[in-house]
């Protein structure tokens, strides 16, 4: 996984809250932060989606421009970090932001999947896709369907493969797509 | 006329004839003067009326040319909004039964005008509230709805057309209500009174852009504990955030962040 850093400098436009220094201490007042999660979490998705990151560490993350603003010289720390990746990997219905994140490592809490479109969403996007170009019954390689030409212009080309095969699986059990051959080698037919 | 005091049985009989006559003078009196002004009235309300016609395109269309003249029927007592201020009072019927003196003039298009800003402004509000404490500057909401979806784009709205449109949901009982900081105006939506040291700070952190204790302490020469109650009390209203990551804790007003586009 490509470390976050070397995408500082690319321009991604930050909402004017990046540049209020308080956004970078959790708020101890509960409406307030509630706010303050959600738009941590958009923030955190549209950065995410801008430089087409899926998986951050965050360890590696909270010195990236995205926890941390370097003019202001503030930061969200760690734990205040983790506490907002707890938020989103939650489900509405718990009090949390939509299931927008995912940790990797379990309770360790070092790595998450961003969320910025859940594998559901990937898979209807995918599905989509397959039924615009006509291409149900055919077989691609997944090799294809992520670095191949049909697929420059589409958001997932280049993506995770472990996305990918997540977005699949879902497919799969929609009874939607197969998934057939060893690793490295995979193809996919759709239905 | 009874001119000087009777003595006797009799005074008793004059003195109620005097006070009879006094009470019918008092009303001759009365209804001469009630039926003079009525009559400025009337000829006043129909030159209102008129120039309102005349000028009706420009009255939608300008919002300077409206706050003006809404500004004039403010100072004459014409509540634009209110239907009740033209009809009703003073058994008077000078313009019609029904709506407000904008529909009958109008034809309900400024109405719905300040209804449609109330709405938005009620919107925002809502949109904002747990961001900003239910303090929402005059002018960033004037902004916003200006820019508005739902109104519509190239709508001009002016402070003024924000604060009649929220002064238009009163009846409603809504608890918006418009209070002043400094020099400054705010929407209200918690109807919740901010003290006299609330709004001091506040004030200050208009001008300074943020606050800690020990500034209040300098500037305002406040003993410690008074600072810190207000600012605890602020932070507890979601009226200012806390930064931590600095040498003294600094309290900053969440009013800029207005605008933020936050949708995805």
């Amino acid at each position: 996984m490509a470390s976050t850093l070397e995408y500082s400098s690319t321009s991604f436009p930050f909402p004017r809250r990046y540049a209020f220094p308080p956004f970078f201490t959790l708020q101890p007042n509960s409406n307030t932060r509630a706010v303050q999660l959600q738009r941590w979490s958009n923030l955190i998705q549209s950065w995410c989606r801008h430089h087409r990151i899926y998986k951050i560490s965050l360890v590696e993350a909270i010195e990236s421009p995205l926890f941390r603003n370097a003019e202001l010289r503030k930061q969200l720390s760690l734990s205040d970090a983790r506490t907002v990746l707890d938020w989103m990997s939650k489900a509405d219905e718990e009090g949390g932001g939509g299931r927008r994140a995912e940790w990797v490592d379990g309770a360790n809490k070092g790595m998450a999947w961003i969320w910025w479109r859940r594998p559901e969403e990937w898979a209807g996007v995918i599905a989509e896709w397959v039924e615009n170009t006509g291409q149900k019954n055919v077989v691609l390689t997944v090799y294809e369907l992520l670095e191949g030409d049909a697929t420059i212009s589409q958001e997932w080309h280049g993506m995770d493969p472990e996305v990918m095969f997540k977005s699949l699986n879902i497919l799969v059990k929609q009874g939607k797509a197969q998934v057939f051959g060893s690793e490295g080698q995979e193809g996919v037919k759709f239905f | 006329m009874a001119s000087r005091r009777g003595v006797g049985l009799g005074a008793f009989a004059n003195r109620t004839q005097a006070s009879q006559s006094y009470a019918n003078h008092g009303a001759t009196l009365r209804s001469t003067h009630t039926s003079s002004l009525q009559t400025q009235l009337s000829v006043f309300q129909s030159l209102l009326h008129t120039f309102a016609l005349e000028h009706s395109s420009t009255i939608k269309s300008n919002p300077t040319f409206r706050a003006e003249f809404a500004r004039m029927c403010n100072v004459i007592g014409v509540d634009p909004l209110a239907a009740s201020n033209v009809k009703g009072k003073n058994g008077r019927k000078g313009l019609g039964d029904n709506g407000s003196f904008w529909t009958q003039i109008m034809g309900g298009d400024m109405n719905d005008f300040y209804f449609e800003v109330a709405v938005r402004v009620v919107e925002l509000c809502r949109e904002t509230r747990s961001e900003n404490g239910g303090l929402l500057g005059v002018e960033e909401c004037r902004k916003r709805v200006g820019k508005g979806k739902a109104i519509g784009s190239g709508l001009e709205v002016t402070d003024d057309d924000v604060l009649r449109a929220v002064k238009s949901l009163e009846p409603l009982g809504s608890g918006f209500s418009i209070i002043l900081v400094g020099s400054k105006q705010y929407i209200r939506s918690i109807p919740k009174e901010l003290n006299t040291d609330q709004a001091t700070v506040l004030e200050v952190i208009q001008i300074l852009g943020y606050v800690s204790i020990s500034m209040l302490q300098v500037n305002l020469h406040w003993e410690k504990a008074r600072a810190q109650t207000v600012i605890d009390d602020l932070l507890a209203d979601g009226l200012v955030w806390v930064d931590l990551q600095c040498p003294e804790k600094e309290y900053w007003s969440p009013q800029n962040l207005l605008g933020d586009d936050d949708e995805g």
